[in-house]
Formats: C-alpha cells, structure tokens, sequence
C-alpha cells in the first residue's frame, strides 16, 4: 500500500511541474486575442532588425512577437503547424526559400498598392506573396597591393587557367553560393553551369571552408587572389570591433562583375503573409512599414544592406564600390533553380 | 512450447513491466516517428547521395571517430590517473580546471581556434609581439577538427576514469604493489581492465557527441553525416533521403554501442562495499614531478585556457554592443530552463535504470537500453520527432475541445516549455543515464538483495539503500545534464517558445550571423554558468573520496 502511494505523490508532483508551465501557455494564448500583436518567424538577426521592430510598436501599438531561427526550421515548423500556426510574417534572407515558401503554401497573396508600387517586379512575387526588403551583392573582392582589377570581368572568366588555384569560396552548402549557382542555370543552361562549378573547384585556392568574412582575410593572407563573396559582409568587416578585421577590409578592392552582359547576381532578405496569418491586417501593415524611406534608410545605413526603395539612396560606404548593373532575373527563378544548383555542386565536387 | 513461454511471461508480469513499457514509450515515441519515415523510401536524391557524397561521409566519419577515440583517451585516462594517483603542485586546482573544457560547447572550441590561428588572428598577434613571424598554420580542416572536438570533450573519459580511479582501485592496487607489480604493471593489468566498462561508457558519450555535431564540423568545411542529413533535409528538402542517412548513422551508433557491450561481456566489476580505503598519493622525484605536471596542463591549457583567452580577447572588444539588460534576462532563462531539465531527466534516467531492475521480462529489461537512443540523434530531428507526435495530441485537443466543450483552443502543448524540456530528457537522458547505471552497477545486487531478503519493500529498498548510496553518481547525472542543456542547440532553435531565448541561441545568432566576436559574450556566460556546478560536483567527488 505505502508503495502506491509513493508512486502517486510522485506522479502527481511530476504533473504539478508540467501543469503550470501548461498554464502558462493558456494564458498567453488567451491574452493573445484582446492585445494588437503581429508574430513574425525570422532569419534575421540583426540589432537594426530589433530597433525597427520597436518603433514599429511605438508608432503602431502593434505589439511584435520575433521568433528567430533559420528559414528552413521556420518553414518545417509552419509547415506542421498547419493552421494553428501563430505565424503572421515569414522573413529570409534569401529569395529561394521565399520561393520555397510558396511553393509548399506557406505564404498568400496579398493586396497592397504601396508595396507593388515601391518594390521593382523582378525583386517581388509574381502573385505578391513574398516582396524583397533589402538587397545583397555577389561579387569579386581581391586585394588592391596584389591584383589588378582590369584583370577582372566575370563570374565566367574565373574559370580561366590564370586563376589556378586562386579562388576562395565558401562550400555549396551555403544558400548564397546557392542561389547565385541557380542563377546560372537560369541563365546558361544546367550543363554549363556544372562545367563552370567543375572548373571553379579546378581553381579553388583551397577546399571550401569558413565563412565570407574568413574567404576576405585569406585573400589577404595570400592563400588566394580572388573571393567570392557577398557585400554585406565586406561592410561588416570594415566596422569590425577588431582592429586586425579593419585593416583587412581597408585593403580590399571590390569588383562587381558581369557589367558588360547580365549585371552582377544579387540576392535580398525579404518577407511574405503567412497563408493562415491570424493578425493579417497587421502583418501587411508591418511589411509595409518595413519597405517605407524612414525604414529602409535604416537598414541601408546601418546594416550595409542596399535599399529596395529606390526613392532611398544607398549608403555612402556603397556608394564608394561604386554604382553598378544588377543582373535583372526574376529572383523567384533562384528558387526554382534552387534544388538543380544543390545536386550540380555535388556533381562538380564542390564540397 | 508456447504455452510454457506465455505462463512464464504471466508469471513474470508485474507492475513494474507496465511502468517500464510506459516510461520506454514516452522516451522512444519521438525515435520511432521518425523511424518510420523509414518506410516510406528514400527520397530522389537517394542515388545522386550514394554516387557523390556518402563516401564522403563515411569516410569523414569514420576518421572523426578514430581520431577522436584515440586523442579523447589520450587527454582523458591519463590525467585522470596522474591526478588520482601522484602528489602535485596545486592538485586541487588541477582536477578541477580538467573538467571545465566540458563548459565551452565545441562550436565556440572550434570558432575560437579558428580565430586564434587565423590571419590577423591573436596567435599571430603574439608571435609578433616577441619578434617572430608566423608561418601561416591552418586548423580548419578534419585534424583541426579532431583535435578542436576531442580536447573539448575528453572530460567525458577524465570524469568517469578518475571516479573509478578514486572509489574502487585502492585495496586492488596496494595488493598489486604488495605481491610485486611495478608501477606499469599494476596500472596496464589492474587499474585499467578494472576501469574499462566506466572508460567506453565516458568515450561512446564522447563519440555520440561527435556524430551529433554540426557547428563545428560546418565551420570547417568537413563533411560529416550530421551535415549531411541537414543538407539533405533543409537544402534538398528531403526528409526521407535525411532519414536514410540518420539510420545509417543509427546503425554506427549501435555498432559502437554493441562492441561496448561485448566487450564488457558478462563480467562483473562489483566490489564488496564502497572502497572507503584511501589510496596514499605517491610523492614523485623532481624531474617527474614537472614532467607529469606538463602532461596534466596541456589538455587544460589547450582545452580551456586558450579557447577562454580569446574569448575574454573578442568579449573586450564587443561588450558595450552586447551587453544589456534583456542579456541578463536571457542568462536567467537560460539557467532556469537546464535546472528544470536536469531534474527531470536525472528523475526519468533513475527510472529507466530502475524499473526494469524490478521487472522480471527479460525482453522488457534489456529493451530500455533504447532510451538512451536520443543521445545519438542529432538535435533537429529529435526535436521533429517531438513536435510531430505532440501536434497530433494538440490537434486531437482542439478537437476534443470544439466537439466536447465548444471551446476555440490554440496549440495548447505545442510552442511551449514543456514540449521543449520534453526534447531535452530524450536528448539528455544518455547522459544521465550512463553515470547511474555505472553507479548501479558499482553497487551491485547483493545490497538490495538482502535488503528485500529481510522483508523490506522494493522502493523501501530503493529508498533506504539505492539511492543514498547513488547520490554521488545522481549528481554527476544532474551536473552534465545541467551542463549539456546550456549548450544546447539545434534543438533549441526549432522548439523554444516567443518570449524565451538562451544563451547558446544567443551566441549562434551571433555566429551565423559572421559576428563572431559577438558571441564570445554569451559563450562566456554559458562557460561560467556550466564551470560553477562542474566546480560543485568535483567537491563532492572529493567529499566521497574523504
């Protein structure tokens, strides 16, 4: 007999425990309806992204609720979800996942005059269910002691015998290598663009390792001439907090290539409605807010990031690389390519 | 034939066969749900992954294992045995301060190294300050990676080895050294056959830690199953093709489980009682004295120190940036979220190991070894396998509570703590679980035996006997765990709640951001956070040996 009774007090403490952080939930889930709120699943995260999000509630006392993790955890957490999810806003930080998005039905069309006004077409959904936020450049850096930038004209030519062992590149398991791997295919064909990989990792300095920043100091450290990387993150190191970082950034040189055909691949962070949004009306309101000049001055001043507002100019920083031509394909073509550019690395051997 | 084999199992049946089932079910629902998945074939890709990649894999593996096996034996058995058995300056210090490389997760280990070798990275810094010129000294690669790995978790083996060392090799060394044996002898035939079930249980935590990681596997471009199955689960998005590679993983994991265990075979390690003889520290000549204090502070040094010293480097350069009041708000929830967890899955590994104690179905007994199966999955499919059963219960509630009540529930589980710490015992359950069988085992039967021979109960027996002669491994259990829910991280990122965040999320965000420096604050709160019940637990190992 005292046996059972152990095991039940037990129990029952082992259910007391549980049942109040149960109730916890509850009550969040009750105040949820009579408070104006707008839940936003994000890959960003940035200190910018937290500042806009704040004056976002103070001008609209439209509380936000951030959970952040990468697109692809997002998405499969949405996805089983269903229609309970209390997702209103999915943002990424790449164009293939937004596409990816929709293609599993995670996001809907929405009805907003100002954001298809502002945004350019090629940088939005063709059936407005995701808009780009801001903009990324892939390009060439190289170091201005060493290489000469006349040297320099394409993503193509990088593949040519004198750069042998020359190229930095992080691994294909990056969306960014990713989606710019896609654009080729979009462009040229999958045949060509796993020729292009194949020699690209012919010319690879070194097997494919580290992060953008780190390709950007082995060029200087001489493990190669030529990194691919994105822009963003040449900003980033510029306004390192260590000193050593800057000095690297300072003896860069930025080259935006294919100015002569199809413009330079660009990439955004963008945001689309979640299908089952339960504060929908908020949630357009916040990507709205997010697009408008006060916002997107923001993002282009102190995220390094370039506006998709054109009405915003970039960043004095930016400017200095110079203005440049974008290559203009629809970026929802990034993620249909997506899947195609992941099996080509593979097939090219670029780890 | 049947028949006989029915009436034992009637006979056999008691309630501790339904707790065990129970207990088992909830630990493996989540396992199997994505076991499953297994049926359904593997994806397309499936062949496109066995012409380019799984070599790859396997081979990168299997270096890692082999690698990390050798050098995690190295660093752990050896300190562990110079601290337990010689005299040394600063002694206390030193036993200590080898188990604190288990407070830096291994991806802040590796971003750390990578930062520390890299180009105007601080190696460089120094050498210039004394007057030399480095040769450039890349880590970022599978030795790197063996090496940032093991010298980060060898404390797994350095923990278990010198408890062994402490509480049992006392009378069987002095009577070794009584009849003869030299120094070497008695440590290679006594000592170390004696501590071998304790050494592989420390190193098969270590190895499933490797399996399991991503971080730092991803930093340096080493291509690992782990990084696979992300690959083809998030960038081919193929749940199946992921599925294939995480049973072929599971399949290694067994493999490395199975040797364990016919390794040990059927022998026993009980000793009659608690060894409370204590083994008198022998006092070495100079020259050895140096050398062996050498050899104890290069995993120190190499394991904590240097990854310490460039954090604290990158946390002066970026704390007014990081540092703020939702930062401290963030380290409570933190600490609070591992306390619970600890408790809980300590509680449910004491259960594990228990309750098939007192079953008498053989099947039943040896089966909750599968409950220590999450240890070896990687975090992101453990938490979908959580969040795809506790969904169905959810969706069943909105149901229920629509056609039963009328009520308009939301995800009542689901997004939630509980679903969260639910992941964190089938994760951590390993950890804990491993320590108290040890423990239990070290105790043996002949205890309790008699206890229930004497007319007293089970759980009286549980109660009076096991568990106060358990403490010491239940707390070891309660410390890793504590330490290991602080790291944690894939897991984490997909289940946590809005309002709540931890450290190590923290410090990811800011790492997979290329902020690296950023995220040496948080890393160190969660180093100090995991060395302050790590210096907790080596006072009470020390209690014992008193």
């Amino acid at each position: 007999m005292k046996n059972s009774h152990l095991i039940i007090a037990f129990a029952l403490a082992l259910g007391a425990c549980k049942s109040e952080i149960k109730k916890e939930g509850i009550t969040n889930d009750a105040s949820k309806s009579e408070i104006q709120e707008v839940n936003v699943y994000t890959h960003r995260h940035y200190e910018v992204d937290q500042m806009l999000f704040a004056k976002f509630e103070a001008q609209t006392g439209i509380k936000v609720n951030v959970v952040n993790a990468k697109a692809d955890e997002l998405m499969q957490k949405m996805t089983l979800e269903g229609k309970q999810s209390p997702a209103d806003v999915l943002i990424t930080v790449d164009a293939g996942r937004l596409v990816r998005a929709k293609d599993k039905g995670l996001l809907q069309a929405i009805d907003s005059k100002l954001l298809t006004t502002i945004i350019p077409s090629n940088l939005r959904d063709e059936e407005n269910q995701w808009f780009a936020l801001t903009k990324r450049a892939r390009v060439i850096v190289y170091d201005k002691d060493k290489t000469n930038p006349e040297q320099l004209s394409t993503y193509e030519d990088l593949t040519a015998p004198k750069w042998s062992e020359k190229i930095l590149v992080r691994s294909s398991g990056n969306i960014y290598n990713q989606s710019l791997m896609a654009s080729i295919i979009a462009h040229k064909g999958e045949d060509t663009a796993k020729t292009w990989g194949e020699n690209i990792v012919k010319n690879m300095a070194r097997s494919p390792q580290g992060n953008d920043r780190d390709q950007i100091k082995a060029v200087i450290a001489g493990e190669g001439d030529l990194a691919i990387v994105n822009t963003y993150y040449i900003g980033k190191l510029l306004n390192s907090e260590d000193p050593e970082e800057v000095k690297v950034g300072l003896r860069i040189g930025v080259f935006f290539p294919n100015q002569d055909d199809r413009g330079t691949h660009i990439n955004i962070s963008g945001a689309g409605v979640a299908k089952y949004a339960p504060n929908k009306a908020n949630a357009i309101k916040f990507i709205e807010y997010l697009v408008n000049e006060d916002a997107q001055k923001v993002f282009a001043s102190s995220n390094y990031e370039y506006p998709v507002n054109p009405a915003v100019e970039v960043s004095d920083l930016l400017k200095s690389w110079g203005i440049f031509k974008e290559d203009t394909l629809p970026l929802s073509k990034l993620g249909e390519n997506n899947k195609k550019a992941v099996l080509v690395f593979d097939e090219a051997g670029w780890k | 034939m049947k028949l006989f084999r029915f009436t034992y199992l009637r006979r056999d049946f008691n309630r501790w066969s339904i707790y065990t089932l129970a207990i088992i079910a909830f630990i493996v629902i989540p396992i199997l749900t994505i076991f499953f998945k297994l049926f359904s074939g593997p994806g397309e890709s499936w062949s496109h992954m066995i012409k380019y990649l799984l070599l790859d894999y396997s081979l990168n593996s299997l270096y890692l294992i082999l690698g990390c096996t050798l050098l995690t034996l190295v660093f752990g058995v050896s300190s562990a045995w110079i601290v337990s058995r010689y005299k040394l300056p600063f002694q206390r210090a030193l036993e200590w301060l080898l188990i604190l490389p288990l407070a830096i997760p291994s991806y802040i280990t590796a971003y750390a190294y990578a930062g520390f070798f890299d180009y105007g990275g601080s190696l460089e810094f120094l050498l210039r300050n004394i007057g030399l010129t480095s040769s450039k000294f890349s880590v970022t690669n599978i030795y790197g990676l063996i090496f940032v790995l093991s010298i980060s978790l060898f404390p797994y083996v350095y923990v278990v080895s010198r408890a062994v060392f402490l509480y049992q090799s006392g009378r069987l060394i002095e009577a070794s050294k009584t009849l003869g044996a030299s120094e070497f002898q008695t440590f290679f035939k006594i000592v170390l056959p004696m501590a071998r079930p304790a050494i592989v249980g420390g190193l098969v935590l270590v190895l499933m830690e490797v399996l399991n990681d991503y971080g730092a596997a991803k930093y340096y471009g080493v291509h690992t199953f782990t990084t696979g199955i992300f690959r083809s689960w998030f960038a081919l998005e193929e749940i199946s093709t992921a599925v294939y590679l995480s049973a072929i993983l599971l399949v290694l994991v067994f493999a490395i489980i199975g040797i364990e265990r016919f390794l040990r075979g059927n022998r026993s390690y009980e000793i009659s009682g608690k060894s409370d003889f204590k083994l008198p520290k022998l006092a070495l000549s100079p020259g050895w004295r140096v050398l062996v204090f050498i050899v104890v502070s290069i995993p120190i040094l190499c394991g904590f120190v240097l990854p310490l010293g460039q954090l604290l480097y990158w946390t002066v350069l970026t704390f007014s940036k990081v540092a703020s009041l939702s930062f401290v708000t963030i380290a409570f929830q933190s600490l609070g979220i591992a306390f619970l967890t600890s408790l809980l899955t300590v509680t449910f590994a004491l259960l594990v190991v228990h309750f098939p104690l007192w079953n008498r179905i053989k099947l039943l007994s040896k089966s909750s070894h599968l409950a220590i199966l999450g240890y070896a999955i990687p975090g992101a499919v453990i938490a979908i396998g959580v969040m795809i059963p506790t969904l169905h219960l959810d969706k069943w509630l909105i149901k229920m509570g629509k056609q039963m009540f009328d009520l308009d529930l939301g995800l009542l589980i689901n997004g939630t703590l509980v679903v969260l710490i639910y992941a964190y015992i089938i994760r951590f359950i390993a950890v804990a679980f491993n320590p108290i069988e040890a423990g239990q085992l070290k105790i043996g039967k002949s205890l309790s035996e008699s206890s229930r021979l004497l007319g007293k109960g089970t759980l009286k027996t549980f109660f009076k006997i096991d568990l106060p002669l358990l403490k010491p491994s239940l707390f070891s259990a309660f410390i890793l765990v504590f330490v290991d829910a602080m790291k944690e991280l894939p897991l984490t990122l997909i289940l946590k709640p809005y309002d709540i965040n931890t450290l190590a999320v923290k410090a990811y965000e800011y790492a997979s951001d290329e902020l690296v420096m950023e995220s040496a604050l948080p890393s160190l709160c969660i180093i100090i956070t995991g060395v302050i019940p790590i210096l907790f637990l080596n006072r009470l190992i020390l209690n014992g040996t008193k």
